[in-house]
């Protein structure tokens, strides 16, 4: 059974993602009929490679602030009694739910309205300042996945000889480090991919060189050399990764019900972290919901219904197949995951993040020319399409953050169940799933995110008719009133707080009847 | 109930309730680089009149509207789109090259001057659009405004005047435009002269309309749609036609092609008739300013006619050619700007 279910999963990922990358990769050695590397030497030369430092510069910097920040109120909003946690928990999350575009151009705007000067914001640095805002709320789910999983044993036995400071320092770091590093890895990888703020911000970098090979030569066999760089990049990232946690073991989750340890804040502590932590809501939310509001509500609401007229119809679409994608990123994600974590085949992390590193706009580009056939029509001309595009971008993150989960379960447990006769898939139902089920949630959630807001991608393979709201959004924005375009990013906004609140709620549910 | 079950129950509900779409017999489906929010309407009177369902696939700015265009190069062996309506005959001449669209010789179209028709019929323009200066009021006096194209290399605009990136879109085209009018000595000249005084590459044409707007330029290059929407939204901007005693301004039409061997090529062919009819040149001089091909279509107070404007004499194939050719160094000035 176990094998059968191995077998199917990765012979139907195979299928639907890596075989349409491969085609479009084998495309870029083709040069007139004959096998040539010339896209690939083309890439060699100084202007490259000053780009490609300038990237990966401005992608360290930002994974670096962004798994600060988002380590930092992980902890402060998992692990305290912080009052309003659950409100900051969410609200916190809001830069995820807004288009990176969008967010670059309500920052643009609070700089010309504040009159502070605009050099800062059309820099390297305004970049890094924001991708870091955009990109923290990631941060901040994947670790607080891994403290969710912390058993509170650890730290209790820490407490009796030491400090609180010295049991985060010496207990929980450690513990929650692929937590940590996961974070760094796919907010690198994310960054160093991301073309629509460096563009809008005049800032030239690597992924504006296949851009540029896409839209204005529209040479794919250059622009999918190009992103094969980036796809190196990231490689190494993981092998180094592999190499720095070889040896260390993570496993946390107590033999009973775990629970976690929550610090009971000083007064002074609760104030000072409550300040931070709503001044920081000030900069990366407020601020620009303030400047689309400002710009929506200018100068009546008949702009916001304008917007939600227009938008109404595409809610149930995009909720429904950001929910699909989300369950099927789930399953492909469990399924990678135990391979990798269970079965030590961590070859297939290189696979899926291959898929990860290589830009939208090549898999969009893949799945058209291997499914647009007379015989695979039937899924290139409906909604499935659009799904398959989810499941190649997004599997990566599924997959790292239910690894990281896996690896903090004892294998102990399973090898015990098996050992009493429990078949496979009984042990997955009754003792890996529910002690998981945090990072279950979380990877379901970040995925139902994404896929919410995916453009690269949807904007090349969705069917002629059919209405998402990302799509809707970027194709009316173009040429309509600043107070249109701002109504319908507030709307969507609203649409994805509400239904996470939903997620929210469902999940406390759940875990209350199981508890 | 654990999640497992859960996310299994939610997965066959999600599959159940979403069938897969019925494609309806009496439907014609378009992509078009147009903005949709002056397409959509247009689009649906067609619905209205003629019954036929129109499904549509839109272009983003942020993808500087080529998104359609690599989806139709990529759908090449197994056409889904009928129609493609562009907004600019770049990209219908660089899909005519590409062997993407088929002849199609509308009769909607015969008093449209053969110079914004394609020879053999792989694309025909309707409704223009002109490349024009957008300045803002507040920083310049209308006296004071250029009034060539090649006033923008002057020491007083040392970083305020923007264009749009000249790689894509109808930049790439005006840029194409002057290399073949200024001949290209002169016109490497203009482009090094802008980049030493320092001139502001926006993402797009909406960008250089908002810079204008806002005050972080004093002027810039844009289509007159962006303007129109942005003195619609009442920016303090007034609108130059450049170079009206000399080069004169470049003319954008739509273009409309008909996509080879596409699954509906006779709604195909009712959808072009319709966009190249006076009525649709109507509406959108209407929505978005777009100025009439056809003779003697009644258009709104205060836009200027084709026959008002000295038009950049241009051919459009040999621009396109042009600008193939340019693109390279194009992309260079980009780099070095940037």
């Amino acid at each position: 059974m176990k094998k059968s279910l191995y077998f199917l999963t990765i012979t139907a990922f195979l299928f639907l993602v890596i075989v349409p990358l491969f085609s479009v990769v084998v495309g870029s050695f083709a040069n007139n009929g004959d096998v040539s590397f010339k896209n690939y030497f083309q890439i060699f030369n100084y202007k490259n490679f000053s780009l490609l430092l300038k990237t990966v510069g401005i992608a360290f910097c930002v994974s670096i602030i962004s798994t600060l920040n988002g380590g930092f109120f992980a902890f402060v909003l998992t692990k305290t009694d912080l009052p309003l946690k659950n409100l900051f928990k969410l609200v916190l999350l809001i830069p995820l739910f807004l288009s990176p575009y969008i967010l670059a151009v309500s920052w643009v705007d609070f700089f010309i309205i504040s009159g502070i000067e605009k050099n800062f914001i059309y820099s390297p640095a305004g970049v890094v300042f924001l991708l870091s805002i955009i990109f923290s709320p990631l941060s901040m789910i994947i670790v607080s996945s891994g403290l969710s999983n912390l058993s509170s044993r650890y730290e209790e036995a820490g407490l009796i000889v030491t400090t609180h400071q010295k049991v985060i320092f010496k207990i929980i770091l450690p513990l929650i480090k692929p937590a940590l590093i996961s974070s760094f890895i796919l907010v690198f990888i994310l960054s160093v991919s991301e073309f629509s703020v460096p563009a809008f911000l005049s800032v030239n970098v690597f992924t504006t060189e296949i851009f540029t090979q896409f839209s204005a030569f529209y040479n794919y066999g250059s622009a999918v050399a190009n992103s094969m760089v980036l796809v190196l990049i990231c490689v190494s990232l993981l092998m180094a990764e592999r190499f720095y946690l070889a040896e260390a073991s993570f496993l946390s989750i107590g033999t009973k019900s775990h629970t976690v340890k929550i610090v009971n804040l000083k007064n002074n502590f609760k104030c000072f972290f409550l300040f931070i932590t709503t001044v920081y809501v000030f900069i990366s939310v407020f601020i620009p919901v303030i400047v689309l509001s400002a710009q929506a509500f200018k100068e009546s609401t008949e702009a916001f219904r304008q917007a939600t007229v227009l938008l109404v119809p595409a809610i149930f679409n995009s909720l429904l197949y950001a929910a699909i994608g989300a369950l099927l990123l789930v399953f492909f994600g469990f399924v990678f995951a135990y391979i990798s974590e269970r079965e030590k085949i961590k070859f297939i992390n290189l696979i899926l993040l291959i898929t990860f590193g290589i830009p939208s706009t090549v898999l969009g580009i893949g799945l058209i020319k291997f499914f647009n056939t007379q015989a695979l029509n039937f899924i290139y001309s409906g909604f499935w399409i659009i799904i398959f595009g989810y499941l190649g971008r997004f599997i990566f993150i599924a997959e790292r953050l239910i690894a990281n989960s896996i690896r903090q379960v004892p294998v102990s447990f399973e090898e015990s169940a098996e050992l009493m006769g429990a078949g496979f898939f009984l042990r997955i139902r009754k003792i890996l799933s529910p002690l998981i089920s945090n990072g279950l949630f979380g990877a379901f959630l970040i995925s139902f995110i994404f896929c919410l807001g995916e453009l690269g991608t949807t904007i090349l393979v969705y069917p002629p008719g059919t209405s998402v709201m990302p799509i809707k959004v970027f194709t009316i924005m173009a040429n309509a009133p600043q107070s249109l375009t701002s109504s319908m990013c507030l709307f969507v906004l609203i649409i994805t707080t509400l239904s996470l609140s939903i997620l929210f709620a469902g999940q406390k549910v759940l875990s209350k009847q199981q508890g | 109930m654990n999640i497992f079950k859960l996310l299994l129950l939610a997965n066959i509900f999600c599959i159940g309730i979403s069938g897969c779409s019925k494609k309806s017999q009496d439907e014609v489906v378009v992509y078009t680089t147009v903005d949709q929010i002056f397409s959509e309407p247009v689009l649906k009177d067609f619905e209205k009149q003629t019954g036929i369902t129109v499904k549509a696939v839109f272009d983003t700015e942020e993808t500087k509207s080529t998104g359609v265009l690599n989806r139709l190069i990529a759908e090449k062996n197994n056409p889904q789109c009928d129609v493609f309506w562009s907004g600019d005959p770049v990209r219908a001449i660089i899909l005519k090259n590409r062997g993407i669209t088929a002849p199609y010789n509308s009769a909607a179209a015969s008093d449209i001057e053969s110079h914004f028709r394609d020879k053999e019929f792989h694309w025909t323009g309707f409704s223009a659009r002109a490349r024009v200066l957008v300045y803002n009021t507040d920083l310049i006096k209308p006296g004071d405004a250029p009034k060539s194209i090649l006033d923008l290399t002057r020491k007083q605009y040392k970083g305020k005047v923007a264009i749009a990136n000249p790689l894509f879109g109808t930049t790439s085209f005006q840029f194409a435009a002057l290399f073949l009018t200024l001949g290209d000595q002169k016109a490497k000249q203009f482009l090094t002269d802008l980049k030493k005084n320092r001139v502001v590459i926006a993402t797009s044409n909406g960008d250089v309309k908002r810079r204008v707007a806002s005050g972080e330029v004093w002027c810039g290059l844009t289509d007159t749609d962006d303007a129109f929407e942005a003195l619609k939204e009442g920016s303090p901007i007034k609108i130059v036609f450049l170079d009206q005693n000399g080069l004169g301004e470049l003319i954008n039409p739509n273009t409309v092609s008909l996509i080879k061997n596409s699954p509906d090529n006779v709604n195909g062919k009712k959808l072009i008739d319709y966009l190249l009819s006076r009525e649709t040149e109507k509406k959108l001089a209407e929505s978005c300013a777009q100025m009439p091909l056809h003779k003697n279509v009644r258009t709104p107070a205060g836009l200027r006619s084709l026959d008002n404007i000295k038009a950049m004499s241009v051919d459009y194939d040999k621009a396109a050619r042009k600008l193939e050719e340019i693109q390279v160094y194009l992309k260079q000035w980009v780099e070095e700007n940037q």
